[in-house]
């Protein structure tokens, strides 16, 4: 193992319960959580040195804020392991809703912030289900929660405030999407330093809201480690074996973030939705057989990047910007290479920029005796229309096209954050939706 | 901190109501000896049923044994709780196909859902006579196990839990009798098994949790209401008829069922 990230753990982690000054030294790049942490899967999933073996993992200690303007998790540093699980919403009337938001409100809260397991009657079912000890380490989770165009049907009425572009995610040319792998009224994503933080809280809320939600589907994925490289960024590499993520806007750039990712206050949306974002999934299985026997400089101008370094063709090093305006023909970059169609850099495509948050998934063996592995596709922006929607229009037909094939996912539309203490998810949307005398709420409530 | 937080998650559920006031076990002799007749009787039915039904496919009457297969299991699905004891004939009764390495061709997976493929995949009683034999020879042994067996307390209060636990499994997604489509029948025979449990104990499960009762209860009439709708006469209509929205909107009082039920133990004070 590495011993250079060593020294960052004791100096951040020692200091968990400040969120700004972790995210200050997780400024590093995509797999800064990984590095900031001191964490690489192996040492997250258990594998501690000695030394460590006998004092508690501070890094587990490492939280992310629950409370904000915006939910966690969207420009949150990405940590080692994400899981995306998909909800039919059971509840039947809007006060059923409301109770949904707010137990995932409380759930979230506590299991974001850690502390003790509760304790009972060992002749009950435990209320935990035990599997991060007698103490939940928050070990850096968000849970973010957002909701698919089909809660905005007729059950709790909410049409009228549908986010303007949410819409069920079309097939797109390339794609087999299987039925029982898309869509849903409720998607949670969570992710942490470790895959079992992520299933404990996954069962906690499902322990929590029995009547409430049922599972439709769900992928689990993991960021692969930074690797190969003495300095950032730190990109980390798919399994298609490049580096995925280099052009990436920055997510600690306020400016960049409130233009692309999130729903601005005064815009086309719903005043309600101010905050939130657009989500898109997507579980883009890779031939990776198939690819593994490609010819490097073939998937080399397939992709538009060195495979080593990452660094667009003809280029030295991987930040480089292509010129694309200097090379018409697409005799450096090939027109049809992926960063090209999926990035132009012209002045219009950058209002398409959208942030990338994916996980690579790998779950078993295809009928065909295949492995069943690929990208866990996930993005964020504040207009899905000229996000996601615009590039995957340019990229239908892209040769990658031949390694790739899209089985599921969905598009959703991740709530804005919970400002404070008292208040719950979803609340601005319940309470835009309100008719007067409307019976969502068990006990009266001032209005504003 | 550690308390407060303790605190105020076990006071917001019910559970602190069911600390205060357990049953105690003298309390449960009456109900658990009126479940044993219930369980009794109910293998007398099994043991009758099966009788005929076995002999309609040793007689080569495809139809006759198709029309009483699902109205014999039920008998067996009922008492699950108390019939899955006996774990060897559990498995001889009552196995899937799933079960078996070899599925179908198994020449382990025998009685009920092995003569269900034979009737309503194969549509013919061939080859089905020594199954049949064996089927009414293992439901006689279990008539016969269950007279001489006393029913643990805590094997009856689970038993509601454990058959909501099976709806929850196995038969919201049609696959117990996925050769006939006859889950309904199954479905409405656990259903039923489970409130017999919770009816018996009900005097019971009032004073020591009146919440947990009220939302046992509520959930029960909520599946109750959804299944009615596909009830035709005394019999049930093909799973295949169920819509998606119905299926769906099943699994929320039955997970919330699963959840209470599994409370039932603890509010009554049973190890």
């Amino acid at each position: 193992m590495n011993d250079r990230p060593k020294q960052d753990r004791h100096s951040s982690d020692a200091q968990p319960a400040s969120p700004d000054r972790r995210k200050m030294l997780l400024g590093l790049g995509l797999a800064g959580g990984a590095v900031a942490s001191g964490l690489t899967p192996g040492a997250a999933f258990g594998a501690s040195t000695a030394g460590e073996a006998s004092q508690p993992d501070q890094a587990l200690e490492a939280r992310q804020p629950f409370y904000g303007a915006h939910q966690s998790g969207v420009t949150t540093a990405r940590p080692p392991a994400g899981l995306v699980v998909s909800f039919d919403v059971l509840a039947a009337t809007r006060g059923d809703l409301e109770r949904l938001l707010r137990k995932l409100t409380e759930r979230i809260e506590f299991l974001t912030q850690g502390g003790p397991a509760p304790e009972i009657d060992p002749k009950f079912p435990a209320l935990d289900s035990g599997l991060l000890g007698p103490v939940v380490t928050p070990g850096n989770l968000t849970m973010t929660v957002a909701l698919g165009a089909s809660l905005f049907d007729g059950r709790f009425g909410l049409a009228g405030a549908k986010p303007t572009h949410l819409q069920r995610m079309p097939q797109f040319p390339n794609d087999a999407l299987e039925a029982e792998s898309c869509h849903g009224d409720l998607l949670i994503q969570i992710c942490s330093d470790t895959p079992d933080t992520n299933i404990h809280a996954l069962r906690d809320v499902i322990k929590n809201s029995p009547d409430l939600l049922a599972l439709r589907w769900k992928v689990d994925g993991y960021n692969a480690p930074a690797r190969g490289a003495n300095q950032p960024p730190f990109t980390p590499r798919n399994l298609l074996g490049f580096k995925d993520g280099t052009a990436n806007p920055d997510p600690d750039d306020n400016s960049a973030m409130n233009r692309l990712v999130w729903v601005a206050p005064e815009s086309a949306e719903p005043a309600w939705a101010a905050g939130g974002s657009y989500q898109v999934v997507r579980i883009i299985r890779n031939f990776v057989e198939q690819w593994d026997r490609t010819p490097l400089q073939e998937q080399q101008s397939i992709i538009g990047r060195e495979k080593k370094t990452g660094a667009p063709l003809t280029m030295a090093a991987e930040q480089d910007i292509p010129d694309y305006a200097g090379d018409p023909k697409g005799e450096r970059i090939r027109l049809d290479a992926h960063i090209r169609l999926a990035n132009p850099r012209t002045a219009e495509s950058q209002a398409n920029l959208i942030l990338r948050r994916p996980y690579n998934y790998s779950r078993g063996v295809t009928k065909a005796g295949q492995l069943d592995m690929g990208l866990l596709f996930i993005c964020f922006q504040a207009d899905l229309e000229n996000g996601f929607l615009a590039v995957q229009k340019r990229l239908n037909g892209e040769p990658l096209e031949e390694y790739i094939k899209p089985v599921g996912g969905g598009f959703f539309f991740a709530l804005p954050g919970v400002p404070a203490k008292g208040l719950y998810l979803g609340q601005s949307l319940i309470e835009a939706t309100e008719l007067p005398g409307d019976s969502a709420h068990p006990t009266p409530r001032k209005s504003s | 901190m550690k308390s407060i937080r303790t605190a105020l998650l076990i006071g917001a559920s019910s559970l602190g109501l069911a600390l205060a006031a357990q049953a105690a076990p003298m309390d449960l002799v009456g109900p658990v000896s009126n479940y044993k007749i219930f369980v009794a009787k109910g293998v007398d039915r099994l043991v009758t049923t099966t009788a005929a039904f076995t002999a309609a496919v040793k007689a080569g009457d495809l139809k006759k044994a198709q029309a009483l297969y699902a109205p014999t299991r039920v008998n067996y699905e009922t008492i699950e709780p108390i019939a899955e004891l006996f774990n060897d004939l559990d498995g001889s009764i009552d196995s899937r196909a799933d079960d078996h390495e070899k599925k179908e061709a198994d020449d382990g997976f025998t009685g009920f859902h092995r003569i269900e493929y034979g009737l309503f995949e194969k549509k013919s009683t061939d080859g089905l006579a020594p199954l049949a034999d064996k089927l009414n020879k293992d439901v006689v042994e279990l008539q016969g196990r269950i007279k001489t067996l006393t029913i643990p307390p805590e094997k009856m209060v689970g038993g509601a839990a454990a058959l909501i636990e099976e709806v929850g499994k196995t038969k919201i997604t049609g696959e117990e009798d996925r050769y006939s489509h006859t889950d309904l029948y199954d479905f409405q025979a656990n259903v039923d098994g489970a409130k017999k449990i919770v009816d018996l104990l009900h005097p019971l499960t009032v004073k020591a949790d009146p919440a947990l009762s009220a939302a046992v209860d509520k959930n029960f009439a909520a599946v109750d209401g959804i299944l009615a709708k596909y009830k035709v006469g005394n019999g049930w209509q093909s799973y295949d008829k169920v819509t998606e929205a119905d299926r769906t909107a099943l699994k929320g009082p039955v997970t919330a069922l699963a959840e209470d039920l599994s409370k039932l133990r603890g509010a009554l004070g049973l190890n």
